[in-house]
């Protein structure tokens, strides 16, 4: 059904629903086996080894998944650079599954480092490395995460705090969101400052590696390339997140906001697969696509889930019809996932003769670490007013002023 | 909207002017001619001559008591010492190449080469990777995360890591740094050698001899060769072998360091950190405005919006 998504609502639903129960207890299981990493050390309970030293955690949790956590950041440039105001209905949305997708990164880091207590100099500047790109992934991503979406996820939690029956309670949140309102241009200036340093710095991380990366990945332009696709993934996890829950909690669907975000997500994929073809050429590594190796088989299935539902997703007809786009989103948001994994993995290859895959659990744990994330928003959406809807929607509340101007 | 647009070109336009500034006119310093990654002139190092190396492995249990490490029996069913790859108790290893004709044969050391520009170093980021007066790369215990960023950096992959430990330690060859020039004068290994494959000196030392034996026997090393001179951006460990090197697990790698290429993508990204703020300073610009439009358009519907509010 085709709606207009003017305001954002807290849903009429129960909380402990049975997917409710299942994410959580994936969560609940994730947890239990990272504290029992914490005891034992890495090497019981992953398959990490000398060779391939960085994994699932670092690999899959943080540099994959932090991508689709751009989906506030990418929405965000669209709506206050851009100017496109029939996106701020979902900017609560997008900035939640920001805060998410950064969480579980995070969480999955802290986890994999081996000794995490001596994070305790970061407070001492004399630590710092300035040189390394790591240093600059840490710092950032954690001001990012700790400062910038916090602020962009504080709106809906002081709506409900002023819902409170109680006058102090109600005038502190109105205090703090005033305050919120004055320096709100130079909080999202910052939340986009910050992601686009860290968000390119995943990419130079593995340009360290040199020759240890094939060179059908290995380049200068990698911050670039993963830059553009957290732009990418990030309009694709909004876009796929908004359509599962208009399906699963009968939001409508609002084809102008919808397509549109399908489209500028093709755009920026034509951008990104023309520096990557481009650069390709130019450092002369074409010659690696078409032959069939492992590789170039990576390289290819990359390039045809990325390049194939682009193409299609020009045409207005599939944007407008929400299976097609739903579909055609999943596609590249798969290739583009793909991308940003195989240099730090698969197209990865240390001298020696070594092995690496993920141990069940790793796999239960990365597993959990997402699905703590998926049990959140389930809460999220049903305690504070998030997901958009038309104003013909029943719901427990809407979006209220003036704090739904944010 | 055209005015908006209008209004963004104008911002983008005044920010990428302040950046051109920037990029010709600031003072950048760029990390490639840094003092703090060239060759220090008393840097120390190893040399292995393969050709003089017998096997007898006798550097390793050397290697082992001078560090402290447990001896690796694995490979034996606990008689005695072999491990088959370097490992958190392994930081030398004497290992023996064949090719598949089987004539041709070379015995190889295994160690942290102690890059002149190590990309452990400058992937590091809490500065627990560092180079030791001497140009030695010492591993500091206090400021380690255990990150193991250096084991992805390592274009030799020698860093090793502690997988079964609870407070894992990183492991890899710091020259004996604890007691050379304390209670003993050289590494362990080298004072054990006796052909003296593997000798203890100076690094420009070392290399003149090597040079000196190459002019010795022309053709006698692989393409009358170093490996370590210019590898990787040189290397203060040097190797001599009659075999290709590439089959003694030494990749063949160009002669700049991954540490300073990445540098110089950063360094042209980020001026100093002069692209951040002017980045942030032109968001900023453009935000302000939107803000203030978007709250006045707000005000405008607040009465309706509070209607709606209440019959919800």
């Amino acid at each position: 059904m085709t709606v207009t998504w003017e305001r954002c609502i807290r849903l009429k639903e129960p909380l402990k629903t049975r997917p409710f129960l299942i994410f959580a207890g994936l969560a609940a299981v994730g947890l239990l086996l990272g504290a029992y990493r914490e005891l034992m050390g890495l090497g019981y309970v992953t398959g990490l080894n000398d060779g391939y030293s960085w994994g699932l955690f670092k690999n899959w949790n943080v540099t994959a998944l932090t991508a689709l956590g751009s989906g506030g950041y990418a929405v965000a440039v669209l709506a206050w650079i851009f100017n496109e105001k029939r996106f701020h209905p979902i900017m609560r949305t997008a900035v939640l599954t920001s805060l998410l997708g950064y969480g579980t990164g995070m969480l999955a880091l802290g986890f994999d480092v081996g000794r995490p207590w001596n994070f305790v100099w970061l407070a001492d500047p004399r630590t710092w490395n300035h040189y390394s790109v790591l240093w600059e992934v840490a710092v950032c991503m954690t001001a990012y995460f700790m400062l910038a979406l916090d602020v962009e996820n504080m709106p809906p939690f002081l709506e409900s705090m002023y819902r409170s029956d109680d006058p102090v309670k109600k005038e502190r949140a109105m205090k703090i969101f005033k305050f919120l309102q004055k320096t709100f241009p130079f909080g999202i200036a910052l939340a986009f400052t910050l992601p686009s340093m860290h968000q390119s710095s995943l990419g130079s991380l593995m340009y360290l590696a040199g020759p240890r990366v094939h060179p059908l990945w290995q380049t200068p332009l990698l911050a670039l390339l993963y830059l553009l696709m957290a732009y990418i993934l990030g309009f694709a996890c909004v876009l796929l997140v908004l359509a599962l829950c208009a399906y699963v909690y009968d939001l409508g669907w609002d084809v102008d906001i919808m397509q549109r975000l399908g489209q500028v997500m093709a755009w920026t994929t034509v951008i990104w697969l023309v520096v990557r073809f481009a650069d390709l050429a130019y450092r002369g590594a074409l010659k690696y696509a078409l032959t069939f190796d492992r590789y170039s088989i990576y390289f290819l299935i990359e390039e045809a889930l990325i390049l194939v539902p682009t193409v299609l997703l020009f045409s207005k007809a599939n944007r407008q019809s929400p299976g097609k786009l739903f579909r055609l989103t999943f596609l590249i948001c798969l290739g583009g996932l793909f991308y940003r994994f195989t240099p730090t993995t698969l197209a990865f290859s240390p001298l020696g003769d070594y092995r690496y895959f993920p141990s069940t659990f790793e796999i239960l744990m990365s597993i959990g670490f997402t699905a703590l994330a998926v049990a959140v928003f389930l809460y999220a959406v049903k305690t504070f007013a998030i997901l958009p809807a038309s104003k013909g929607k029943i719901a427990s509340e809407a979006a209220m002023r003036p704090f739904d101007t944010l | 909207m055209d005015v908006n647009r209008r209004e963004v070109l104008k911002v983008l336009m005044g920010g990428s002017a302040v950046a051109a500034v920037a990029m010709t006119g600031a003072p950048v310093a760029n990390a490639g001619d840094s003092k703090e990654f060239e060759l220090q002139p008393d840097a120390v190092g190893l040399m292995y001559d393969a050709t003089k190396c017998i096997g007898c492995r006798a550097c390793m249990p050397a290697c082992q008591n001078a560090n402290g490490l447990k001896p690796d029996t694995g490979g034996s069913g606990g008689l005695y010492q072999q491990p088959d790859t370097l490992n958190a108790n392994t930081k030398n290893l004497i290992k023996l190449y064949t090719a598949p004709d089987g004539h041709e044969r070379s015995f190889m050391k295994q160690q942290c080469m102690h890059c002149v520009d190590p990309a452990c170093v400058s992937g590091c980021p809490m500065k627990a990777l560092h180079k030791e007066p001497q140009g030695v790369v010492g591993w500091d215990p206090v400021l380690c995360i255990g990150c193991r960023y250096c084991q992805v950096a390592c274009p030799f992959n020698i860093p090793k890591f502690e997988w079964e430990k609870f407070n894992p330690k990183i492991v890899k060859c710091e020259m004996c740094r604890h007691i050379v020039g304390k209670t003993v004068s050289q590494p362990a290994c080298t004072q054990v050698c006796p052909t003296h494959a593997v000798i203890y000196g100076k690094r420009s030392d070392l290399l003149a001899e090597a040079k000196r034996r190459i002019q010795e026997k022309p053709g006698y090393y692989f393409q009358d060769r170093v490996y370590g001179e210019t590898e990787a951006g040189g290397t203060q460990c040097l190797v001599l072998s009659h075999v290709d090197y590439s089959n003694l697990g030494l990749p063949k790698l160009t002669n700049e360091s991954p540490a300073a290429k990445t540098r110089q993508v950063s360094d042209f990204v980020y001026r100093g950190f002069l692209t951040p703020v002017v980045v942030y300073g032109g968001i900023v610009a453009i935000v302000r405005n939107r803000w203030k439009e978007h709250l006045k358009h707000a005000e405008h519907e607040g009465g309706e919006a509070h209607g709606e509010e209440k019959r919800a």
